[in-house]
């Protein structure tokens, strides 16, 4: 994967740089490459490398003077939360500014009356949900990595999770924004009234892989939790009939929580893993999750069960919370079971329409045969969000470039059948040169000034996104060895 | 601008310039570029009246581009809850095509043609470019959160796509969001793929009679942060005719609910419970009288300027107090009043509004005042320069429907 050229010139004056930004953050620049180590990758461990300066904002205004003096000296930056990006969109540039919004972490306000949660954007997900759950409330987007990740990477990649199908992404759960644009002025998006009088410039910035500012404030909406959450695990004997059942759900008018899909080979690494109970003689399991109030619950839990039945499927279902979690665990523990069949993994994250997932798990096995890997499948069944597993010994000559290769080539056939590269992870750096197997060149250079009337001077996360000319083919992906991922403490699905 | 083949299916209207496939748009486009003349997009033309007119230099009406062409349901596939459709098609069959599988687009699409005194069709891409949302935005989100996808062209004369055919995507930047509420001012749209819901089998609506302002609203909030899942929540205040009721003393808290029958019971005694109030009646055609609300239609033969002022939910009796219009109503829970006021209210509901934080749409008005007043405020100039640019970007001469934003 190429970035674009180093500017020399600019890894010359890193002090200088340095000083310069010490004097709008006193405190918080870091330069020497033993603290700038703790920044040089996102999750997506592959690619790293120091950034030029890395420098740590407490204020708004702070961030803007930042965003200034880059504009006028013409330093790249890249923006980053956590960094638990998938697809290395915090990767940083070494001849760039990385700007860390950890420090704005301060719940802003909670505002019950109208329903939302104003927040600085290094709050993570996890502790916006914290700041109001006595009370009965949540915040729905469930990304896995929700204990680290931050609201502001959040709203850069669009962040999904389990329960997308039922309450939405990011986007569909934000009101407002306040950005610092890349010549350092500030402007607000949206608001608690929801409406923005305008274009809807906040749904864009939504998901914009920090191409276009830096997000200093948000607005989430929060919601009541259901009063009643039921779980069916449901086992099929063929693959096709697990894929009928999804679809027959959906059109049965059931729009579960969540709606997860294994096959045989996950489900036999995760039983192995942390014995969740799977059921081991079926080719494909779903674990489906209804809720709400209690008669939507039960009624839909029936019309479930009478489905998956009709479909040549057995349910059991967890009786106490006791069960549901183990039943859960499983499925939250399935990348880090891989490492009980292989010693690598890469993790895939295209989305493609219900209806191809038996045609798209046949090429995919046709594939498996002609790179001499195995591979397995975790899904969100519901909205289609396949998430295979590509199993590889990185010891093993040649082995990564293949599972590089095979997994460019699963995104291609997501493309192929009506999906799409990304349905959660972004496209960042690790799918970036994919871009042109979706998009006709009419369609990136359309993106691509829309990027431009942001940030003219294309200094914002440059090489992400966007292909370059450059047509490399290598990719990058979420890669774990010996069962050991980044971020290890996080769980991944 | 030359004509375009015309058209092998019913249009609605006849104007300058007809097209019905994605060649002839990019074509009509190019001629249009090639000439810098804008042009105005008109496919039913009931948002016609919404916004500046569309004027030249000299005051004459812009030609049109006519996209009534652009009409039908392309792909439907209820299992996928998807449908792809060309922009025209009128909403009447959407809906109706929906609802043959129990489904329905999730935004409520509204048609404004009874407020607007339109004799036109409403259509699928009219309804997303003005985010007209109904009183069921409340439930699924306004058009932005159910438009998946579309296929248009740009102000060069460029076919492109947005989005995609599924639910779940983050691939590229998400511009459907953009083309929602842009008002055609961006691009051509020639064909939009959107989500949609499974429609529930039935539903209920509460009314709570004799409540003020500030009460009803309350009530509204309660049921709209509970696990309910409300499909509409408004307020009317008095002196609205009769909807059914004998009387609506001080002002009506109306709550409709959705579900099979027996969740449906459930909910209304939570609903019930959360409200601490024995005073509840069912009203009969309260599916009827949400749809009058979310479209506008209750303010079809008041007089005066027709306003949308979106207010975050627990300002809106404050609001609906200071701006104390003679004829009102709050929908969304609050997330948005309705009112009528006589043309020199304006710049005070203006002001108001952005005291508290509001967005004040001006919906119907005569076109000098339109013209002079715009749909919504100016924006403050930063904000305006970058909606300026992101215009730039898809139509660089401007040449769509411009002023009308």
């Amino acid at each position: 994967m190429l970035l674009p050229p180093t500017n020399q010139a600019l890894l010359a004056r890193r002090a200088e740089i340095a000083a310069a930004l010490k004097t709008i953050v006193p405190d918080g620049v870091v330069s020497d490459p033993s603290g700038l180590a703790t920044y040089d990758a996102d999750a997506l461990s592959t690619y790293h490398q120091l950034p030029l300066v890395c420098v740590l904002p407490s204020t708004r205004e702070q961030v803007s003077e930042i965003l200034k003096y880059a504009q006028a000296e013409a330093i790249p930056i890249v923006p980053r939360g956590a960094g638990t990006s998938l697809s290395g969109g915090a990767l940083p540039r070494e001849d760039g500014i990385l700007i860390g919004m950890g420090r704005m972490k301060r719940i802003l306000e909670v505002d019950y009356e109208n329903g939302c949660v104003v927040v600085e954007p290094g709050v993570t997900n996890m502790n916006i949900t914290r700041a109001v759950e006595a009370n009965g409330f949540y915040y729905a987007p469930d990304p896995s990595s929700q204990i680290a990740c931050t609201i502001g990477g959040n709203v850069a990649e669009n962040s999904g999770g389990l329960h997308c199908l039922k309450y939405g992404l990011t986007t569909n759960n934000l009101l407002g924004v306040t950005m610092v644009l890349p010549g350092g002025e500030i402007v607000t998006l949206g608001g608690k009234c929801g409406a923005q009088g305008g274009l809807d410039l906040l749904g864009l910035v939504t998901g914009s892989e920090g191409l276009l500012g830096v997000v200093v404030e948000v607005i989430v909406r929060i919601l009541r939790k259901a009063p009643v959450t039921r779980t069916l695990l449901a086992s099929f004997d063929t693959v096709p009939a697990a894929g009928k059942c999804v679809a027959e759900i959906i059109a049965g008018g059931v729009v579960p929580a969540a709606m997860e899909f294994m096959d045989k080979r996950a489900a036999e690494a995760i039983e192995s893993f942390n014995q969740p109970g799977y059921p081991l003689d079926a080719e494909a399991l779903l674990i489906i999750d209804c809720d709400g109030v209690q008669a939507d619950v039960t009624h839909d839990m029936a019309r479930v069960t009478e489905i998956v039945a009709a479909c040549g499927g057995r349910t059991f279902e967890a009786t106490d919370e006791k069960q549901r979690a183990r039943i859960w665990s499983g499925r939250k523990a399935a990348f880090a079971a891989m490492g009980r069949i292989a010693p690598d993994m890469i993790c895939m994250d295209g989305t493609i329409p219900r209806h191809a997932l038996p045609q798209v798990l046949e090429e995919m096995a046709g594939l498996s045969e002609k790179y001499g890997l195995g591979f397995c499948n975790v899904f969100h069944a519901g909205d289609g969000n396949l998430h295979p597993l590509i199993l590889f010994d990185v010891m093993k000559e040649g082995e990564f470039e293949r599972a590089e290769a095979f997994g460019a080539d699963i995104l291609r056939l997501c493309v192929k059948v009506g999906g799409v590269l990304t349905g959660e992870h972004g496209v960042g750096i690790e799918k970036r040169d994919l871009m042109t197997d979706m998009f006709s060149e009419a369609e990136l250079e359309q993106q691509h000034r829309v990027k431009c009337a942001f940030d003219s001077g294309g200094l914002f996360n440059p090489g992400k996104v966007f292909p370059t000319l450059s047509a490399c083919i290598e990719q990058g992906h979420l890669h774990a060895h010996g069962g050991k991922l980044p971020h290890s403490h996080l769980p991944r699905y | 601008m030359p004509m375009a083949a015309s058209c092998p299916i019913p249009i609605y209207r006849v104007t300058e310039m007809q097209v019905c496939n994605e060649s002839q748009v990019i074509e009509a486009v190019r001629d249009a570029r090639a000439d810098r003349t804008p042009f105005e997009i008109v496919a039913g033309g009931t948002r016609r009246g919404v916004g500046r007119p569309l004027k030249d230099l000299n005051g004459n009406d812009l030609p049109q581009l006519d996209v009534s062409g652009l009409s039908g349901i392309r792909k439907y596939e209820p299992e996928e809850l998807i449908v792809t459709a060309g922009p025209a098609t009128p909403l009447a069959e959407i809906i109706e095509t929906l609802a043959t599988k129990n489904q329905r687009l999730g935004f409520d699409p509204a048609d404004w043609s009874r407020l607007l005194g339109s004799n036109g069709v409403a259509t699928l891409g009219g309804a997303l470019s003005a985010d007209a949302s109904g009183s069921g935005r409340l439930r699924h989100g306004p058009a932005r959160d159910s438009l998946l996808g579309f296929r248009a062209v740009n102000g060069l004369g460029e076919a492109f796509r947005g989005g995609s055919r599924v639910v779940k995507n983050v691939t590229g930047f998400d511009l459907p969001k953009l083309m929602c509420g842009a008002f055609g001012t961006l691009s051509v749209l020639t064909e939009v793929t959107f989500r949609v819901y499974p429609r529930p089998t039935h539903s209920v609506t509460l009314c709570l009679p004799d409540l003020a302002a500030d009460e009803g609203m309350a009530a509204l909030r309660k049921i709209a942060h509970s696990a309910l899942a409300p499909a509409g929540l408004a307020y009317l205040p008095a002196g609205w005719p009769p909807i059914g009721l004998d009387s609506i003393g001080m002002g009506a808290a109306l709550i409709r609910l959705e579900g099979a029958p027996r969740p449906l019971e459930e909910k209304v005694a939570i609903a019930h419970g959360l409200l601490g109030r024995a005073r509840t009646t069912v009203i009969e055609d309260g599916q009827a009288l949400f749809a009058r609300i979310g479209c506008g239609e209750m303010f079809a033969d008041v007089a005066g300027d027709v306003w949308r002022v979106h207010v975050a939910p627990a300002d809106a009796p404050r609001l609906a107090k200071e701006l104390n219009a003679a004829r009102w109503l709050g929908d969304w829970a609050g997330g948005v009043l309705w009112l009528a006021a006589p043309p020199g209210e304006a710049a005070r509901i203006r002001a108001v509004a952005a005291a508290m934080r509001g967005q004040a749409m001006l919906l119907r008005a005569a076109p000098q005042q339109r013209a002079t007043l715009g749909l919504y405020a100016p924006q403050p100039r930063v904000l305006a320069e970058l909606t300026r640019r992101v215009r730039a970007a898809f139509d660089p001469l401007f040449l769509f429907n411009p002023g009308r934003l």
